[in-house]
C-alpha cells in the first residue's frame, strides 16, 4: 500500500470537514484519507460522526466547511447521484429496499430506462450472485429473504454500478455470528480487486478482523488514526471512549436457592388465522437472577416483553408473580405491581421527546399517587425526585426542566433506565437496554443492571447483542420464532452453540455440545474493551 | 437559549406580524376609495375614544377566548375540534332553556349557576360523543367534529321553532330572559357582564389543568407520544373522549357567558363565527391556554375596529376579516421567520462546540 500512496493520489481524500446541524456540530475537522486496496475502518461510540461523515461523502448531508477530494480531483457531491457517477456507493444500517419487488427488479431500479429486457437483466444479477457465491436467486422476491440475503442484494446494487468504493453502516448490526463471517470474506475479496471500502462499526472485535487502518472517532472529530497491525484492542477503547472501562463482576448465583418470583406457565400467544407470536412458553426466574434471551431480533422478543408488562394478553396459560396471577391484568396493574420495563425503542416507547425530564420521570407513575394529591402534581417534588436521579446515574443534563430530546442518546436511556430500576421494584424487563449506546453508557447501564440483580429483583434481558447476554445474565434462553429454543446455564453453551440455536437448529442437532462447555461463552462474545 | 429571551423574541414577531399584517390590508383600502391614513385614525379613535367602543372590545373577546380554548385542549391531545361552533350552540340551548324555565321560580344566581351547568354539560355531551366515536369506532375526529356543527345547526333552527320558540312564533328565536338572570354587568357605561371574567378563569384553569394536574399530564402524553402513553399504563382511547368532552363543555360555556351575558336570547345565525375564529386563535397562541386571552384580545379589538371602520367610511364590512385575514397570515409566516432566525443564530454561535 505504501508503494501505491506514492504512485498516486489516494482514492478519497476527506480533508478538514466540518459539519453543522442547527444544534450541535456533528463533524468537526475531519481528514480522513482511503487508499486504493484498502478498508478503512471508522470506529467510534454512537454519535460520534461516523455516518453523518460518511452520509457526506455520499452526497447525503452537505458539508459545512472543507473539501472532500476523489483521485486528487476535488469533488462537489450534492447528491447520491454525484457520489455514484464518482462510483461511490453506500450501503445505509436501515437497507432500501422494495420488499415486494423481486432481487432483479430491486438492483436494476434507477440504473434503467424505457424497455426493461427482464431475461437479461435477470441473467446478469444472477452472474453477479455467482460471482461473489452470494447465493442470491435473482428471481426471489426481497420481502421473502432474510435479512443477511437482503443485504447481499443491496451489496449486489453498489456492484452493478460498478462501484469501487464502498461504504458500509454498521453492516453486522443485522447479522447472526456466521453471516458476518461471509461478509468479511466478501470484503477481503472485494479490496482484493482493487476497490476500497469504508466499514462503519462500533465493534472493535470486526475492526480488527476486517480493517487494514481504524480512524477512530469521538464527539466529531478523529481521535488517532492507527494500523491495524500496531494497535491493541485495549488501546483502541481509549482512544474511543477517552478513559479505560471498568471491567465488570458478576456474583456467582444460585438460583435454587432463591424463591421463584415470576413464573410463566405454558403461555401462548396468538391471533386468529396467523402464526403464534409466542409458542408454549415455560420459564421461571427467581430472585436476584438475571434471565437472558437471546436472539436475532423480530423473534417474538417484543412480544414477550409486552406480554410480561400486560400490553399483550396470552391466549393460553398462566404468568403470576410472587404467587400472584397477574395474566391478565393490564399495564397500569402491571406497573403498580412494581413492573419495570425499558423498552428498546425508548423514542418511541420509553419517553416523549419533547416533554421535560421531570415530566418524564413521573411517565409511568400518573395513576400511582407518587407526586400528586387528587390529581394537582406537585411538581417541585417531582423535580427534587429527577435531580436526585441526576446526580445519582450521572445524568448529563442542565436541570431538570430541560426537555429530554435534548439530551444525548446515552443521557436519555440512563434516565429511562433510572425510572424503570425505580419503578420495578420486583420485576425488571429490559429489552435491547444498551441499543445505541456508546461503551461508556453501556458499561453504566450494565452495572446498574446488576446492581438491582443484587437487590433480589428478577431481571428478563432481552438483547441481540450476545456479548450482552453473556455479559450480565445468570442462566440464557434462546428464542426463535417465538418459541424458547432451551434454556441454558451461562457457559454452558458457546457463542457459535448460541448462534446456531439462535438460527433455529434444534439443541439435539449442536455439533460437540460437552466439548466446548468449560470454555464459557463469556470469554468469546466480550467486547473488546472488557478483555 | 435562556427563556426570556425566547419569550422577548416571541413578542417582537407576533407584533411585527401584527403590524406587518394591518399595514398590508391599509394598502388595499384605497382600493375601496378610503383613504390609509383617514381609515387608521378613523379606527384607533373611534374605538378608544369611548368607553362603550372599548367596552365592546371585552365582548367581542369573551365567547372568543372559551372557543380558542376548546380549541386548544383537544390540540393538545393531537386531536382537532373544530366543532366548537355546534358545541357552543349546545351551551346556548342549555343556557336559555333553563334561564326561562327557572327564572322567577328559584333565586337568580342559582339560576345562573344551574344555566352554566347545563350549558358546559352540553357541549361535554356533544363533545363526548364526538370522541366517543373516535375512540370506539376509529372515525375521524377531524370530519365527525365539523359535521356535528351542521347537526347542531339544524338541531337549533328545529328546537327554535318548536320548544324553544318565543310566545309569538314569528320568528326562530327565543324570549328574551328575565333581567334577574343576566349577568351582571361589571364596567358602568359599557355592556361589559361578568362573562370575560369567566372566560379569563377559564384560561387560568385550563392551564392549571393541563399543567398542573395527572389528567392533563395524561392528555398532553397521549397526545404527544401515543405509544409511550399506551406502555405508561394511560389508555388512550379514554383520553381521547376526556379531551372531547372537556372541550365541548369549554365551548358551550361560552354559550352561557353569550346568552347571559350579552344577547339575552337565542336566535339562528347566533354568532356563527367564532367557533372557525377560535381556531385561528388558538393557533396564533400556540395553543398556549393564557396565550389564547391574548390573541382573542386582538381579533375582539379588529373586529370592534373594522366595525368603526365600515361604520364611519366607505369601507364596506368585509373589512374585519380583511384585517383578521392578514394579521392572522403573518402571524403564522411569523412563526416560521422566529425559527429560523433561532437557526440561523444557533448556527452563528461559530463553530464551537458544546461540552
Amino acid at each position: 500500500m505504501e508503494r501505491k500512496q506514492n504512485a498516486q493520489p489516494p482514492v478519497v481524500e476527506i480533508d478538514h470537514v466540518s459539519k453543522r446541524f442547527a444544534k450541535v456540530l456533528a463533524n468537526h475537522e475531519v481528514s480522513i484519507t482511503l487508499h486504493r486496496g484498502e478498508v478503512v475502518a471508522l470506529l467510534g461510540e454512537n454519535g460520534a460522526g461516523k455516518s453523518t461523515i460518511m452520509n457526506i461523502l455520499y452526497g447525503i448531508y452537505h458539508m459545512t466547511s472543507g473539501e472532500i477530494r476523489v483521485d486528487g480531483v476535488k469533488q462537489n457531491i450534492t447528491t447520491p447521484r454525484d457520489a455514484m457517477a464518482l462510483g461511490i456507493s453506500m450501503i445505509q444500517q436501515h437497507f432500501s429496499l422494495v420488499g415486494a419487488h423481486t432481487v432483479t427488479e430491486n438492483i436494476i431500479l434507477g440504473n434503467v430506462r424505457g424497455k426493461i429486457d427482464y431475461a437479461a437483466e435477470e441473467k446478469k444479477v444472477q452472474e453477479l450472485s455467482d460471482r461473489y457465491q452470494f447465493g442470491v436467486d435473482a428471481k426471489a422476491k426481497v420481502g421473502d429473504l432474510p435479512v443477511g440475503m437482503q443485504q447481499k442484494v443491496e451489496i449486489m446494487k453498489a456492484l452493478y454500478r460498478n462501484t469501487r468504493i464502498l461504504i458500509m453502516d454498521e453492516p453486522t448490526a443485522v447479522l447472526m455470528p456466521q453471516e458476518i463471517d461471509t461478509l468479511m470474506e466478501f470484503i477481503r475479496s472485494f479490496v482484493a480487486q482493487g476497490n476500497s471500502v469504508f466499514f462503519i462499526t462500533h465493534k472493535m472485535r470486526e475492526v480488527m478482523q476486517v480493517a487494514d487502518r481504524i480512524v477512530i472517532m469521538r464527539n466529531g472529530e478523529v481521535s488517532g488514526t492507527v494500523s491495524k497491525a500496531e494497535v491493541q484492542m485495549a488501546d483502541l477503547a481509549r482512544l474511543m471512549i477517552g478513559h479505560d472501562l471498568e471491567v465488570l463482576s458478576r456474583s456467582e448465583h444460585d438460583e435454587k436457592k432463591e424463591a421463584v418470583r415470576l413464573k410463566v406457565d405454558h403461555v401462548t400467544v396468538e391471533r386468529k388465522n396467523e402464526l403464534p407470536l409466542l409458542k408454549d412458553l415455560n420459564f421461571e426466574i427467581h430472585a436476584g437472577e438475571i434471565m437472558g434471551v437471546a436472539g436475532v431480533s423480530g423473534n417474538g422478543q417484543d412480544s414477550l416483553c409486552e406480554l410480561l408488562y400486560g400490553a399483550l394478553t396470552p391466549t393460553s396459560g398462566t404468568i403470576t408473580l410472587d404467587g400472584k396471577d397477574i395474566t391478565h391484568l393490564n399495564v397500569a396493574q402491571h406497573i403498580a405491581l412494581g413492573v419495570g420495563y425499558c423498552a428498546s425503542d425508548r423514542h418511541r416507547y420509553g419517553m416523549v421527546a419533547d416533554m421535560s425530564l421531570s415530566e418524564n420521570m413521573m411517565l409511568k407513575s400518573s395513576y400511582l399517587h407518587r407526586w400528586d394529591k387528587g390529581g394537582w402534581i406537585s411538581w417541585k417534588s417531582v423535580d427534587r425526585y429527577t435531580r436526585d436521579k441526576i446526580s445519582q446515574y450521572s445524568i448529563k443534563a442542565p436541570d431538570a426542566g430541560v426537555t429530554i430530546g435534548s439530551l444525548s442518546g446515552g443521557n436519555q436511556q440512563k434516565a429511562v433506565v433510572a425510572r424503570e430500576v425505580d419503578m420495578g421494584q420486583n420485576f425488571v424487563i429490559f429489552d435491547q437496554p444498551t441499543r445505541g449506546l456508546d461503551l461508556g453508557a453501556i458499561n453504566y447501564v450494565h452495572k446498574t443492571i446488576l446492581g438491582e440483580r443484587e437487590a433480589g429483583k428478577s431481571i428478563l434481558l432481552v438483547s441481540t447483542e450476545l456479548s450482552e447476554v453473556f455479559t450480565l445474565s445468570d442462566r440464557i434462553a434462546v428464542i426463535c420464532e417465538g418459541k424458547f429454543m432451551g434454556i441454558f446455564r451461562n457457559g454452558e453453551l458457546t457463542t457459535e452453540q448460541i448462534g446456531m440455536l439462535m438460527a433455529g437448529v434444534p439443541i439435539e442437532e449442536l455439533p460437540e455440545r460437552e466439548n466446548n462447555a468449560e470454555e464459557g461463552g463469556a470469554a468469546d462474545g466480550l467486547k473488546g474493551g472488557q478483555t | 437559549m435562556n427563556k426570556r429571551g425566547e419569550f422577548g423574541r416571541l413578542i417582537f414577531w407576533t407584533v411585527l406580524a401584527i403590524f406587518l399584517g394591518l399595514l398590508i390590508c391599509y394598502l388595499f383600502l384605497p382600493l375601496m376609495g378610503v383613504s390609509p391614513s383617514l381609515a387608521f385614525t378613523t379606527m384607533v379613535t373611534g374605538v378608544f375614544s369611548d368607553k362603550f367602543t372599548m367596552g365592546n372590545i371585552l365582548i367581542k373577546t369573551t365567547p372568543l377566548i372559551l372557543t380558542g380554548l376548546a380549541f386548544s385542549f383537544t390540540y393538545k391531545a393531537n386531536l382537532y375540534n373544530i366543532g366548537a361552533q355546534g358545541q357552543f350552540y349546545v351551551g346556548c340551548m342549555g343556557a336559555v332553556a333553563v334561564s326561562l324555565r327557572l327564572a322567577e321560580k328559584i333565586p337568580g344566581p342559582l339560576v345562573l349557576i344551574l344555566a352554566c351547568a347545563a350549558a358546559m354539560a352540553g357541549g361535554a355531551l356533544t363533545g363526548f360523543i364526538i370522541g366517543f366515536l373516535k375512540a370506539k369506532a376509529g372515525a375521524n375526529e377531524f370530519l365527525v367534529s365539523m359535521m356535528s356543527t351542521y347537526v347542531v345547526i339544524y338541531l337549533l333552527q328545529y328546537s327554535l321553532g318548536s320548544w324553544l320558540q318565543e310566545d309569538k312564533h314569528e320568528y326562530l328565536k327565543t324570549n328574551s330572559i328575565k333581567k334577574a338572570v343576566w349577568l351582571p354587568k361589571i364596567i358602568d357605561g359599557t355592556s361589559v357582564s361578568l362573562g370575560i371574567v369567566i372566560a379569563v378563569i377559564a384560561a387560568i384553569v385550563v392551564w392549571l389543568i393541563l399543567y398542573r394536574t395527572t389528567l392533563g399530564y395524561r392528555v398532553r402524553v397521549t397526545g404527544q407520544n401515543i405509544h409511550a402513553a399506551r406502555l405508561s399504563g394511560i389508555n388512550p382511547v379514554r383520553e381521547y373522549m376526556i379531551a372531547f368532552a372537556i372541550s365541548g363543555a369549554i365551548a358551550g360555556l361560552a354559550g352561557f357567558t353569550e346568552i347571559n351575558g350579552m344577547q339575552h336570547m337565542l336566535l339562528t345565525d347566533f354568532e356563527s363565527s367564532i367557533g372557525s375564529y377560535g381556531i385561528g386563535i388558538a393557533i396564533m397562541a400556540s395553543a398556549n391556554p393564557i396565550g389564547v386571552i391574548f390573541a382573542a384580545l386582538l381579533f375582539g379589538f379588529l373586529q370592534v375596529g373594522g366595525t368603526v371602520l365600515s361604520h364611519s367610511t366607505d369601507a364596506p364590512a368585509s373589512v374585519i376579516d380583511l384585517m383578521l385575514g392578514f394579521v392572522m397570515l403573518f402571524v403564522l409566516m411569523s412563526f416560521f421567520f422566529r425559527r429560523r432566525s433561532e437557526l440561523r443564530a444557533m448556527k452563528k454561535q461559530a463553530l464551537t462546540k458544546e461540552v
